[in-house]
């Protein structure tokens, strides 16, 4: 696969979990946005090491993983207890850090 | 390379946007995590079309299989909370969103095009590239101190997770 290419799908997925990260207001797609731009930084990570035929890079992409995993459940875990606490997931509605 | 598998990555690069744009355009959560999952998928195959096959399969069970159920469970955890979403409206404009949208499409197809003058992939990899063997090596003896780092974090984000979790805090 071209290096070009890669790189374009990378900036495209990343661009989108941006966006979803801008505009969703359900705060579990919320949060599969956030993934999604890992995901984008890892197809990177994978691109480079395959163009330049280094491994180290296929590595980083395993801390990444664990990285997303532990975020994932520690994110989670506070959007449940929002939840309890407001009783929406809407992330307009969660203003209790508003001074 | 031949030009069926570039058009066959083309195809498959395609579609990886196409889902991704889906995870943000679908309304109902569970819809949005079923396209990430096609996402995860299409992902995993590009990762084998990289040469990084058990980067492919760790993808498919790591984030296919643990974390997406993850999402899954909660998002069946609030099941009714989601309806609600709706009766707040967007405040937002349409025409602005549709100029950020043209905006975005041009940007992307900008990019696509100076992309294009970017030189080819060198194409002999070095042997047992991507393999368990000399992945596991690089992990466990040149990344032994990272790696034993980031077990502590993971152990830190399960005592946290299970301390933000409880009923009071």
């Amino acid at each position: 696969m071209d290096i070009s290419l890669s790189i374009f799908i990378s900036l495209a997925m990343f661009a989108v979990g941006i966006i979803g990260v801008l505009m969703k207001r359900n705060a579990l797609v919320f949060f599969l946005s956030i993934e999604m731009m890992l995901n984008a930084a890892n197809l990177l990570f994978v691109a480079f090491s395959r163009e330049w035929g280094n491994q180290i890079g296929l590595v980083w992409v395993f801390f990444v993983l664990v990285v997303a995993a532990a975020e994932a459940a520690v994110g989670l875990a506070i959007i449940i207890n929002l939840f309890r606490t407001k009783q929406v997931v809407d992330v307009d509605q969660y203003n209790l850090l508003r001074g | 390379m031949s030009t069926a598998t570039n058009i066959a990555q083309w195809i498959l690069g395609f579609l990886l946007i196409l889902s991704s744009i889906g995870v943000i355009l679908v309304r109902k959560p569970i819809h949005a995590s079923l396209c990430f999952l096609l996402t995860l998928l299409l992902l995993a195959a590009i990762y084998i079309q990289l040469a990084a096959p058990f980067i492919a399969v760790m993808q498919v069970i790591v984030y296919a299989g643990a974390i997406l159920v993850i999402f899954v469970f909660v998002i069946v955890l609030f099941q009714d909370a989601h309806q609600q979403i709706e009766e707040f409206r967007a405040k937002s404009s349409p025409i602005l969103l549709w100029t950020a949208a043209v905006t975005f499409l041009a940007s992307l197809g900008l990019l696509a095009w100076s992309l294009m003058s970017l030189p080819a992939a060198i194409q002999t990899l070095p042997a047992g590239y991507g393999t368990v063997e000399t992945l596991g090596k690089a992990l466990y003896i040149d990344f032994f101190f990272p790696f034993e780092a980031i077990i502590l974090l993971f152990l830190v984000a399960i005592v946290g997770a299970l301390y933000i979790g409880k009923k009071e805090i």
